[in-house]
């Protein structure tokens, strides 16, 4: 028996050899990509992290394509209209393939819709009021009000296919995702790899580099020896400690590029907070421009984060809907603390105040140690800041509005829709007076000027006028400072050199855009 | 016999109704899961969709009963992070991490006891001490230091074995594994020597006061005198008597790498259980953690339940009662 068992796993082993080697000799090429995490799921809409959404990005095609720069353009859809103010229609490419050979229907994305309302995600549709396919290949999407920026949010939708699901089942998804995707799933072995492999009928043409590989790795360090070994071709996040090290060897070559993620602090602008005492000095505007100024981003950046880290402008980066040219928080509120305190004696707090910052210790880079630095740079202008500082499990349930223990919250916003509105309207609209709005006001800001605007804004099916609406809205908000914003991280890659690979701001890693010289 | 089996089945139970309750109440204070799998700018609206698509929406003592009556007919909860079922979850994991453990107690037990009943028969010896202060050194030292160091060394320096993941693996039994490949072995080495380290030192360090204990016995001098060779008075006599501490050991380390192992395997990105504990407790994923916990306290009272059937077949004055 022992023999037998043994023989078998022989043969299995050179069948496996063989097929390797086939593999190499057809000359196809092949990459090898670390990431920190293994992906969650491979059903879109079963929930989000970065390490999933690259698995979906692969094997799945939304309607509009967001590409590396977040700028937006046809995907399974090669065109869209208004028909009226909250009528699109959307045209659906031809003959665009299934991995399992079946054509992409209209009413395929009917039924992507359908099962995405009653989904844990169903906040990827909340502008999406009803659908319904015009003919096989046309999708008319009413939104709730005229919506300008509805085809950045169906960037994040991505396709299924109605008929596979009937086959596999609302669960068998996770085990059998299949799209239109550049690639497909050919093995996913949980926290060890998911292997991909290019589909020939891809509707933009099939693949350059035909393997890839994504590996969890998630010490760090590891990641970096399977770089330098050659075990992988990319690593996602490579160690701020390794910068220099992998810098320095030859054939490999380190990319960074600013994230969307802004590291912002939320000042309670209530009449009493709960961690101060007495009524709360941040009502006054001149209190607030303070605390700005006290804070110094750049040495942030030097001494915490090692340089990899850009200071924000705004509360949304440049290439977004809602940004104002020329407009800099840093330049309208630079570093000084002799300014900082003139204000707070103005305001009638010379002697500053005591209130607790709630931070998290493991959900950005060097979380722990900013909100450390954050409470040293207040405390030179009377603000005592005691810090409450908590792994990220217990952070979101905590600030949670209407955040009853929180006076002071430093947390990351980033939009990679590319646009403002979606941000104001959850984090600067008065709580309470809308639905599906001002959900996360974690300051209890209200300013009645700046909901008209994220009103107007969200009844305009124009982009130019939903821009307008939208920086008149930066404009008051970076002048009435109901945030102070801090900086964006910066990703971190590393390649070898003949890797092909530039990385997108969505951090989403594609294969599809890279490619492998020739050995 | 049977008797005592079914009063070691009884405590399991009990040890494991206990294990579940206190998990429960855990981890109703390491915050909720909901929010770790909505969006951050959920409305309240998705929010308690979200809820009660996870099972959420009720009560802590209903959550239980609903657990307990999903245990009682083999369904033991389905993890909030993965949407599939936790024990499946974990099972998937499970063969790595025996793997890695299996091989890693083998290295001990090969390298500890020669060496330990080698330094206890001559404890003068300068070999002897060099061997104490060597165990010394495996006790102190810090399993991710060492994994570390393994990495740097044999992987990025002298490019002899890979850094991180689990190779080739082969289908038997409907799970995959490793050892059935040499590409396989290649890369469990280096992991199950990291693990193995603190176990060896120990397993060697009690072997070695256990045959200082028992060379000193007449029983020892009389089998020599009777002309038994040196190295079957060791290993026939000697090590057999000093046995029954070195078993107790293994059992408790072998458990305790099992369930526990998570170090080594975050840093040799090796896919096992301990991997998964980390990432449940960080996203607050309860009914994997549950289901954990139940296996490894489970593991436990079996590696109990063994070790002391073999103390019968060690030292047959022992009865179980």
């Amino acid at each position: 028996m022992t023999r037998h068992l043994m023989r078998s796993l022989a043969g299995s082993v050179a069948v496996a050899a063989l097929a390797a080697g086939a593999a190499l000799a057809d000359g196809d090429k092949s990459l090898t990509i670390a990431l920190t995490a293994d992906a969650s799921h491979m059903d879109p809409q079963a929930g989000e992290e970065l390490s999933s959404n690259i698995m979906f990005y692969h094997i799945y095609d939304p309607l509009v394509r967001r590409d590396a720069d977040l700028q937006f353009g046809p995907g399974l859809a090669e065109s869209w209209e208004l028909v009226d103010d909250t009528t699109w229609r959307f045209k659906l490419r031809e003959g665009v393939k299934f991995h399992d050979g079946d054509t992409l229907q209209a009413s395929d994305v009917v039924f992507t819709l359908d099962r995405l309302k009653a989904s844990l995600m169903s906040n990827l549709a909340a502008n999406i009021a009803s659908y319904s396919a015009v003919d096989d290949l046309t999708v008319e999407i009413v939104t709730p009000q005229p919506y300008a920026a509805l085809p950045n949010d169906l960037a994040a939708i991505l396709i299924l296919s109605e008929d596979h699901l009937a086959e596999v089942g609302d669960d068998g998804l996770e085990r059998n995702p299949m799209g239109t995707g550049p690639y497909k799933l050919v093995e996913w072995v949980r926290e060890d790899k998911v292997q991909l492999e290019a589909f020939d009928d891809y509707y933009m043409g099939e693949a350059e580099v035909e393997h890839v590989t994504f590996r969890p790795i998630t010490n760090p360090a590891t990641r970096t020896a399977a770089l330098l070994t050659g075990e992988v071709d990319i690593v996602q996040d490579l160690a701020v400690r390794d910068v220099d090290r992998v810098k320095n060897e030859e054939g490999f070559e380190v990319v960074t590029r600013p994230s969307l993620l802004n590291l912002v602090l939320a000042l309670d602008m209530r009449e009493e907070s709960p961690t101060i005492e007495g009524p709360n000095p941040m009502t006054d505007v001149r209190v607030r421009e303070a605390m700005a100024r006290a804070v110094d981003v750049d040495t942030l950046s030097k001494a915490i984060m090692n340089g990899l880290s850009t200071p924000s402008d705004q509360y949304v980066p440049a290439s977004h809907v809602g940004h104002v040219d020329g407009l800099n928080f840093r330049e309208k509120y630079p570093f000084d603390v002799d300014r900082a305190k003139e204000l707070m004696a103005e305001a009638g707090y010379p002697d500053g105040f005591t209130l607790t910052l709630d931070a998290t210790n493991n959900r950005y880079v060097n979380d722990a140690q900013i909100a450390q630095a954050l409470a040293a740079m207040l405390a030179k202008i009377g603000v005592t800041v005691e810090l409450n500082v908590m792994p990220k499990s217990n952070f979101w349930g905590y600030i949670r509005v209407p955040t009853e223990n929180s006076s002071f919250i430093m947390s990351g916003w980033d939009v990679p829709s590319g646009d403002a509105g979606s941000m104001y309207g959850a984090l600067f609209y008065t709580r309470d007076t809308r639905e599906g709005y001002g959900q996360v006001n974690r300051g209890s800001y209200s300013n009645p000027e700046v909901d008209a605007l994220v009103d107007k804004a969200d009844s305009t099916a124009k982009i130019d006028e939903r821009d307008g609406y939208l920086q008149e809205a930066t404009k008051i908000l970076m002048d009435e400072i109901p945030m102070i914003p801090v900086h964006y991280e910066q990703d971190i890659y590393a390649a070898r050199d003949g890797v092909a690979f530039t990385p997108r701001t969505d951090k989403f890693l594609w294969a599809y855009s890279m490619d492998v010289a020739e050995e | 016999m049977l008797g005592y089996t079914l009063k070691r089945l009884l405590q399991m139970i009990v040890v494991l109704g206990a294990v579940s309750v206190i998990v429960f109440l855990m981890m109703s204070f390491t915050g909720d899961p909901v929010f770790m799998v909505v969006p951050i700018d959920a409305t309240e609206a998705e929010i308690a969709q979200a809820r009660r698509i996870l099972g959420l929406d009720r009560s802590m003592p209903e959550q239980y009963a609903i657990f307990l009556k999903g245990m009682l007919q083999g369904d033991f909860g389905r993890s909030y992070v993965f949407r599939e079922p936790a024990l499946d979850l974990i099972l998937e994991r499970l063969p790595a991490t025996l793997e890695i453990v299996v091989v890693a107690m083998l290295m001990s037990a090969v390298v500890a006891i020669p060496l330990g009943v080698y330094a206890g028969a001559n404890p003068g010896r300068t070999e002897s001490r060099a061997i104490m202060t060597g165990s010394l050194v495996g006790i102190s030292l810090p399993s991710f230091w060492v994994g570390m160091m393994l990495i740097f060394l044999f992987a990025v320096k002298w490019n002899v074995f890979p850094s991180s993941g689990r190779g080739d693996t082969v289908e038997v039994m409907g799970t995959r594994w490793s050892i059935f490949t040499a590409d396989g072995w290649h890369h469990i080495i280096l992991p199950s020597l990291t693990l193995s380290l603190g176990t060896m030192a120990i397993l060697l360090r009690i072997t070695r006061a256990g045959m200082m204990e028992v060379t000193r016995q007449d029983y020892m001098k009389f089998a020599r005198a009777k002309g038994v060779s040196r190295r079957g008075v060791l290993y026939g006599h000697g090590l057999r008597n000093a046995l029954i501490p070195v078993v107790t050991i293994f059992g408790l380390q072998l458990g305790d790498l099992i369930a526990f192992a998570t170090i080594t395997e975050t840093i040799f990105a090796w896919p096992g259980l301990g991997k998964l504990l980390i990432d449940s407790i960080y996203r607050a994923d309860r009914p994997v953690i549950v289901v954990y916990l139940m296996l490894v306290a489970t593991i436990f009272v079996v590696i109990n339940f063994l070790v002391d059937i073999l103390y019968t077949w060690i030292d047959p004055r022992i009865r179980v009662k």
